[in-house]
């Protein structure tokens, strides 16, 4: 497969009015065609900054600094407004995270798909733009005649799925999908997802998944990359991630989310809270919550190497431990 | 179609109550009220007829024998068939008399809230779109500047300026005495001509409209929808008004019914500094006669004017929210 | 205190709020120093009638002799008086009913709401015009009273609204849970975190008093042996100052007025500007412009080195 999506160092700053603060540090990964990439980091990491930054869709005070964002080859950061405008949404369409308020209250769905069809020229009528529509809300199972009503109308996990049919009106190479279950119950959750995965394979576009629920995650992804404090500091295969943890974040946030299949394990969260961004340490940004730092860690920030041996990982002492091998032990042997 | 009769129950609830304090006030007053505003209308200069007792005593329904809430029915059933009483100024039934300075005021107000709110609200869309720049510092600063100068102020400048000193625009009256009323042009610009400096003296004192509408025009700004709108490719302009100032102007409507009276207390200030013959003109000579019965139609109609504006607005809110318009299926 | 130390910074941060503070203070210290500006009594006939601007009256006399300055210096005082009490009386109102509408909800809020609506809907001016005629003689305090009596509806409402929101969040739960007596609530949690909108809302009932005061008195409804800046607005339309060309007269009480109001508004901008968070987020915005070009400087120049260094490999 090859790469849809490269990211190389991209950096993005919050302007205060006390300096800059970066949000996202010197963060490179990819995405394959046809592949579902997970980002999945505690709130604020930056893990939905990168999301915004891939469309260019990141608010003021926010501003990309420095890096690029390849697709398809072509650098995004150096697309003219009108380049950038029809970039967005038909190669890369977006789920937001609050189905509630991203929907415009006071048009109804139809002329909300319509402006969506109208901004990309790709209908010549009303009546086309509202064919279009109804045979894109039927794929999400939501009846045709519900296209003339307003948001408000809708439950939450209805309008998603409207979302979700509107993400994919162009058929977009990429689909990003920034939290897009945390307001819904585990059941709807569940069914919205599975509705994805039939849809990536029978469209087959990529998706970049981001949420902190790590267990719903590993279920959905190919790959999964783990963010902290705006760096990424592991990408692994999904399987790995929690079976063989070589960050120490990574491991304890996998200790942090109860599994759903398996016996029941003690929780182990993770001490301390995420680190300030005004205040950047020297060394590795997890040492002072990490098990494991020695006094490298703390002079001397470790990079994103891909060793041949273990894949992607940003540590100094990569974990050695492998879950899958250990699956029979007791939990209390692990530390 | 509930919402719209509780709102309308609501607007005849709060004409009662002006109504109930036009009734009560002069009973409130110490000694009997009729004597006690002949006195009041002897002292201020003002000629006492036998017409003048008759439309008082006509207009409070008066009378020691008759219990109070009867008075109040009577009072009340006047007042709904136009019964207003009769001004002791100019000795015509009230009604008449603020009916010829209504149509003025309308003229003068209808006028301002199109020109005003057409021109605040663009601005207010502007500025927000363009939050940060000289032009946002500029037009937000000038807009508190000039809006919070107070109508008096504001009124006598201009016209002591513009009208008086260069003479730029006529000193009073909503057309020249000379014309005919009619539909021509000629007598059309003149309306036009008289209309045009206490238009601009209200349309300036109205620019802090500007900042409710930024205020608002940000706050949609910061939402969810508008940020799918640009994902979506939708061009600038269409987010600017199709989902921003389309969502922005919901609360100005609401703030335009909550400062629809001070409007019409706007207006009375303007009509009598530039002559404007309008209601607030006829307020101000009822003040200086003392004419008690024009004094309280004058508050009726005010309220009227005030309660129409209010229903107006709910009706576009209606219009313009399915929020508000579905609720009801 | 919080809300202090916050203040403090926005009139050292915020040129808008330094300068309506300072046109305040100068108006408060013109005219409540009046004796150091001026030798002249406000109402003692000291000259020629509507004598122009010179140097024994700087801003010149009215029609019956008396000093324009002299009358505008002790006028305001008078004015701003009537603006503050009134201003007070309509806060205490918009206080108590806001305040106990949004925080007991229920049938007090409907039947507070109620009412309030009701009161909002009937034009304030007018019906202060009617009460004012009643009354007949009034004086400026009297028109204070009348002017708190009538417009404290929209006051009430804003302060309703606000108490709501607060009385929804955590912090208030949690004090609830723990036993805390709903009066000592009311001031010791409500109270403090609407400083800055029961101070915006201060500073607008005051603009609102004194420009109605003005109002009233230009109508005629002040008492004409009283001086404030309305009524000596009034004696200049009444003995036709604009029409002989006495600018002065005029002039000088509108300056005043205007100065005041505008002042008050500009504070009031900026707190505003400080206490509503997303207005307050906008003020990052023309930092965020300047930034926005240097970034865009860095990219062009860049694109023009990257361009020239394959021209360098080939040479």
């Amino acid at each position: 497969m090859s790469d849809l999506v490269q990211v190389n160092n991209l950096c993005v700053d919050y302007i205060t009015f006390g300096g800059r603060v970066r949000a996202v540090d010197d963060v490179s990964f990819s995405i394959k065609k046809g592949e579902i990439l997970g980002l999945a980091g505690e709130s604020g990491c930056g893990k939905s900054t990168i999301a915004f930054a891939l469309m260019r869709l990141h608010r003021p005070p926010a501003l990309i600094s420095e890096g690029e964002i390849l697709f398809d080859g072509k650098d995004i950061l150096d697309f003219s407004d009108e380049e950038l405008r029809k970039f967005r949404w038909a190669d890369t369409s977006m789920v937001f995270q609050s189905a509630m308020s991203c929907l415009n209250p006071v048009k109804t769905i139809e002329s909300q798909f319509y402006d969506i069809f109208e901004a990309h020229n790709v209908v010549s009528t009303k009546e086309e733009g509202a064919e279009r529509a109804k045979e894109l809300l039927q794929i999400v199972d939501i009846p045709p005649e519900r296209l003339y009503d307003y948001p408000h109308q809708f439950s939450g996990g209805m309008r998603q799925r409207v979302v979700i049919a509107m993400a994919l009106a162009l058929k977009p190479k990429l689909l990003i999908m920034d939290e897009p279950t945390t307001a819904l119950d585990v059941v709807v959750q569940r069914e919205i997802l599975q509705k994805v995965y039939e849809l990536k394979e029978e469209f087959g576009f990529s998706v970049l998944f981001i949420t902190h629920d790590l267990s719903l995650m590993v279920e959905f992804c190919d790959r999964i990359g783990i963010m902290y404090s705006g760096k990424l500091v592991e990408v692994a295969p999904s399987k790995e991630i929690l079976g063989k943890p070589q960050h120490p974040y990574s491991f304890g946030l996998g200790n942090s989310f109860p599994t759903l299949h398996g016996e029941l394990q003690e929780m182990i969260g993770i001490p301390g809270s995420p680190l300030d961004l005004n205040h950047v340490p020297d060394g590795c940004r997890f040492a002072e919550r990490c098990f494991n730092a020695s006094e490298q860690c703390r002079t001397d920030e470790p990079q994103l190497r891909n060793d041949e041996a273990r894949g992607w990982v940003a540590c100094h002492h990569p974990l050695a431990i492998d879950f899958r091998e250990l699956q029979d032990a007791p939990c209390s042997e692990l530390n | 179609m509930r919402y719209i009769f509780t709102r309308l129950g609501f607007y005849f609830l709060a004409f009662l109550f002006a109504v109930t304090i036009n009734f009560f006030l002069p009973r409130m007053m110490p000694g009997d009220p009729i004597s006690s505003f002949l006195g009041r209308l002897a002292q201020s200069g003002g000629q006492i007829t036998p017409e003048t007792i008759a439309a008082l005593e006509a207009l409070y329904g008066y009378s020691t024998s008759v219990p109070l809430w009867q008075q109040f029915i009577g009072y009340l059933q006047s007042i709904m068939v136009g019964e207003w009483g009769v001004s002791t100024r100019f000795f015509q039934p009230v009604i008449e008399v603020l009916g010829r300075g209504t149509q003025w005021t309308l003229l003068l107000v209808g006028g301002y809230l199109l020109i005003s709110y057409t021109l605040t609200t663009f601005l207010g869309i502007y500025v927000a779109w363009k939050r940060g720049t000289w032009a946002d510092s500029l037009i937000t600063v000038g807009s508190v500047v000039i809006s919070s100068i107070p109508a008096v102020v504001m009124a006598l400048l201009l016209y002591f300026a513009f009208a008086s000193n260069l003479g730029w625009f006529p000193t009073g009256y909503a057309y020249d005495p000379a014309l005919d009323p009619a539909y021509t042009w000629e007598f059309v610009s003149s309306v036009l001509y008289h209309l045009a400096l206490p238009m601009i003296a209200m349309v300036l004192l109205g620019m802090g409209n500007v900042m409710g509408m930024r205020s608002n025009m940000i706050n949609q700004l910061g939402e969810d929808f508008i940020v799918m709108g640009w994902a979506k490719g939708v061009r600038d302009r269409k987010v600017m008004f199709s989902y921003g100032a389309r969502n922005a102007i919901l609360p100005m409507i609401t703030s335009f019914a909550m400062s629809v009276g001070a409007i019409f207390g706007g207006s009375l200030i303007i009509e009598i500094i530039f002559n404007y013959p309008g209601l607030g003109q006829v307020m101000f000579q009822a003040m200086l006669a003392r004419d008690y019965p024009l004094i309280q139609g004058y508050l009726l109609m005010m309220t009227i004017m005030v309660l129409s504006a209010n229903f107006i607005a709910d009706m576009l809110l209606f219009a313009l929210d399915p929020r508000l318009r579905t609720a009801l299926d | 205190m919080k809300f202090l130390k916050s203040l403090k910074a926005m009139f050292l941060s915020n040129p808008k709020a330094s300068v309506g503070a300072s046109m305040v203070l100068i108006i408060f210290v013109l005219c409540f120093g009046a004796p150091l500006f001026t030798d002249y009594e406000p109402n003692a006939r000291i000259a020629r009638p509507h004598q122009a601007p010179s140097a024994d009256h700087i801003v010149g006399t009215t029609r019956m002799g008396r000093d324009v300055l002299s009358q505008t210096l002790y006028g305001g005082r008078t004015s701003i008086m009537v603006g503050f009490v009134a201003g007070g009386f309509v806060m205490l109102m918009a206080m108590v009913v806001g305040i106990s509408a949004g925080y007991f909800g229920g049938w007090v809020d409907n039947i507070l709401s109620f009412f309030t609506n009701m009161v909002m809907v009937i034009p304030s001016l007018p019906l202060m015009l009617v009460l004012a005629a009643f009354l007949d003689q009034v004086s400026p305090f009297v028109i204070a009273v009348i002017i708190g009596a009538t417009s404290w509806p929209w006051g009430a409402r804003v302060i309703r609204a606000q108490t709501l929101s607060i009385r929804n969040r955590d912090f208030i739960h949690a004090a609830e849970v723990m036993g805390e007596r709903k009066r000592r609530m009311l001031f010791f949690e409500v109270m403090p975190n609407m400083m800055s909108i029961l101070a915006s809302c201060l500073i607008g009932t005051i603009i609102y008093a004194i420009m109605t005061e003005a109002t009233l008195g230009f109508i005629g409804l002040g008492d004409p042996l009283s001086v404030t800046w309305g009524v000596m607005l009034y004696n200049a339309q009444q003995t036709s100052a604009i029409r002989i060309g006495a600018w002065w007269e005029i002039l000088a009480p509108s300056v005043m007025l205007a100065s005041l109001a505008i002042g008050l508004a500009l504070i009031n901008f900026s707190i505003d500007e400080v206490s509503n968070p997303k207005l307050r987020a906008q003020r990052i915005m023309a930092k965020f412009r300047r930034e926005q070009k240097v970034e865009a400087k860095k990219k062009a120049a860049a694109i023009r080195n990257a361009g020239s260094e394959p021209m360098e490999a080939k040479a």
